[in-house]
């Protein structure tokens, strides 16, 4: 019976083999804590190894900015934006994956992102702190960050309200300060439940002090329920309105090549893509190396690749919509920017690279062979954050090197100081992402028991017994 | 009143939340107050057997909203308009429509707060002693076991309880005592 219900064609709303059913509660929380409680083996110390080291490169990178000035960065006149604001965009977007999969798909209920929402909060968080960085660094001194607040100052002086860098910096600390509340309001129960599966007396104070004293009591979890619906709802127009406002940056000037009415959306689908490409980039090894593919099955991929192609679609047409209004305004400087500049001009093999892993690669995942291959998919999701790198590295330095004026063009190349610190939030990336891999549950505990029943529940219902076979 | 009650709570487990679930509705048909159950995700129809009113979390998030909205609005307009008021190409000193960025995230923002210390404040976290910690087997309530607790029993009245709860199919029962606020 159960043998027929696993291959049979599942209805898209009412899903049932998200987790292997052979589980129960306690064999779950063997599954699912495991890997906090186990010393991480060789791999980890490596891989550890490798991002502290890239941690480094930031470290070296930051101090020399701060001792030298930013002059010591690639970006001069004309071009005044470069690495540090695409790592920004590019970081920023890596992090929407996790607020897209944890609240857009609550409110939906696809019970599918229970498995895989702790972790790609994690990610969000993580990018969102690499993003900061970046905007903080790019003012020079950022000692004086806190001028961009609206604090009373004995200046008298207050923030401009209408620079879309300021919206900026309300949107970003805003997405941080809500994902960070929504991530850990979710950990809550899991924290509690590592305290008291805790072995020694340290672990379970530690796991105590986070926990809250969360004791898992009906009164409180009544609360609990609409409070993270709640946060979920709040997260869904939040995620849209920050890649909307960061695309604000670029939309409201007149820079051909920024000043486009299809930047907002088109803004938030390659945040959505690159963000699901990340989750593909990470999850796949760590499924495997924590053992977690009873509960991050086959079909979690598969549908991460889906949403990979639909929003890899609104990419490309988001494209095709930048070059047919240049075309349709016969702005003769959007039509240098989209016809000659951008396929043909210096940064071409950039360009060109953008539309290889941006455009033609999400199409392999039409074909549900490239979709549910694990080897493929982890490459093309490189590919796909490559991709998206390079189209803010097209947008932001393309329209500035070469804009109206011939006589005030430029070509801007990286120094070794900005290469430095992108491949060193790299590492503050992945190390705060092995940290979390070692210390919380990367997939939420109590969330796939309650869906590990609800399915019992369900498959009754249905007449089905999930346990059938075993 | 800062004073502290010795209180006693009677904790029983049971095998699973169905069971739970049956037991507590019986339990408050039966006249008991102020029961609780434990488990490690939220029970279904959990709310409905304890008898809890609606949430007021979605009400405290409203009026953090709200607050949010109205402090962005003021404090653009009365630093930009009134106190610094900046004259860009002639543009409105009071621009509302460049006012909605940051209106729309600290409203979010507020709401968020809200949202969360609503639900640290109504449930009285953090709290790092409860009584019903003193029990060992209790830790299983966030992991995977199914508890009720009924407080204020002692003695002949405890037993009582202890015998009810086990002819509604708890796996064990015990007492807890200890100091409550």
């Amino acid at each position: 019976m159960a043998q027929t219900a696993i291959t049979a064609p599942l209805d898209p709303l009412e899903p049932r083999h998200l987790v292997a059913p052979h589980h129960d509660d306690a064999s779950l929380n063997e599954t699912l804590l495991d890997h906090v409680w186990r010393k991480p083996g060789k791999g980890w110390f490596m891989l550890f190894g490798m991002t502290l080291s890239a941690l480094g490169l930031l470290v070296i990178g930051v101090t020399y900015t701060l001792a030298r000035g930013i002059g010591v960065w690639g970006n001069n006149q004309p071009v005044g934006w470069a690495f540090d604001i695409i790592n920004f965009v590019w970081w920023v977007g890596i992090g929407h994956a996790g607020t897209l999969i944890s609240a857009i798909l609550l409110l939906f209920q696809q019970k599918w992102r229970t498995s895989i929402n702790r972790f790609a909060e994690a990610m969000t968080l993580f990018a969102v702190m690499c993003a900061g960085l970046f905007p903080l660094l790019h003012t020079g001194r950022p000692w004086f960050a806190f001028w961009l607040f609206p604090y009373p100052s004995t200046l008298g002086a207050w923030p401009q309200f209408r620079s879309p860098l300021v919206w900026d910096v309300f949107a970003i600390s805003t997405y941080l300060t809500v994902s960070a509340l929504f991530w850990f309001v979710g950990l809550i129960p899991d924290l509690a439940a590592l305290r008291d599966s805790s072995k020694t007396k340290a672990q379970r104070v530690i796991y105590g002090l986070f926990a809250l004293g969360w004791r898992g009591s009906g009164r409180h979890w009544h609360n609990y329920k609409i409070a993270y619906l709640l946060l979920a709802g709040l997260s869904t127009p939040l995620v849209v309105s920050v890649h909307t406002i960061v695309s604000f940056d670029f939309a409201v000037s007149l820079l051909p090549g920024w000043h486009a009415t299809i930047f907002p959306p088109y803004f938030v689908a390659g945040a959505v893509f690159s963000g699901f490409a990340m989750v593909i980039t990470l999850i796949v090894p760590a499924r495997k190396y924590l053992g977690l593919r009873d509960v991050i099955t086959d079909r979690h991929l598969e549908n991460m690749n889906k949403v990979i192609l639909a929003t890899g679609l609104i990419v490309s047409y988001g494209y095709m919509m930048e070059h047919f209004i240049a075309w349709y305004s016969q702005n003769q400087y959007e039509l240098w920017t989209f016809y000659v500049n951008r396929a043909t001009g210096p940064y071409a093999g950039v360009y060109w690279l953008m539309i290889a892993c941006n455009v033609i690669t999400p199409n392999i995942f039409w074909f549900r062979k490239c979709r549910t291959s694990i080897p493929i998919m982890w490459v093309a999701s490189i590919m796909v954050n490559i991709g998206m790198w390079c189209e803010r590295f097209i947008i932001i330095v393309t329209s500035l090197s070469q804009d109206f004026l011939p006589s005030s063009w430029g070509i801007y190349a990286p120094t070794w100081v900005d290469w430095s610190i992108y491949i060193g939030t790299l590492g503050l990336f992945g190390t705060l992402f092995l940290l979390f891999l070692k210390f919380v549950p990367a997939v939420a505990v109590s969330e796939v028991k309650e869906l590990q029943l609800e399915l019992k529940h369900a498959a009754a219902h249905n007449g089905h017994d999930t346990h059938g076979a075993h | 009143m800062e004073a502290t009650v010795l209180s006693s709570w009677v904790l029983a487990e049971f095998a699973t939340p169905d069971s739970l679930v049956d037991a507590t509705r019986q339990m408050r048909e039966k006249g008991f107050q102020g029961m609780d159950t434990y488990s490690p995700y939220p029970l279904h129809g959990g709310s409905e057997a304890l008898g809890l009113p609606p949430s007021r979390v979605p009400f405290i998030a409203l009026c953090g909203g709200l607050t949010g909205l109205v402090t962005a609005l003021a404090m653009q307009t009365w630093m930009n308009t009134i106190d610094y008021p900046l004259n860009i190409g002639g543009r409105p000193l009071l621009s509302l429509p460049a006012w909605v960025p940051i209106t729309f995230e600290l409203s979010v923002l507020f709401a968020a707060f809200g949202i969360f210390f609503g639900l640290l404040g109504l449930s009285r976290l953090p709290q790092p002693y409860h009584p019903v910690f003193e029990s060992d087997a209790f830790r299983s309530a966030s992991t995977h076991g199914y508890w009720l607790s009924v407080p204020q029993a002692t003695g002949q009245d405890a037993n009582a309880v202890m015998d009810q709860l086990k002819s509604l199919g708890a796996t064990q029962v015990t007492l807890v005592t200890g100091e409550n606020e």
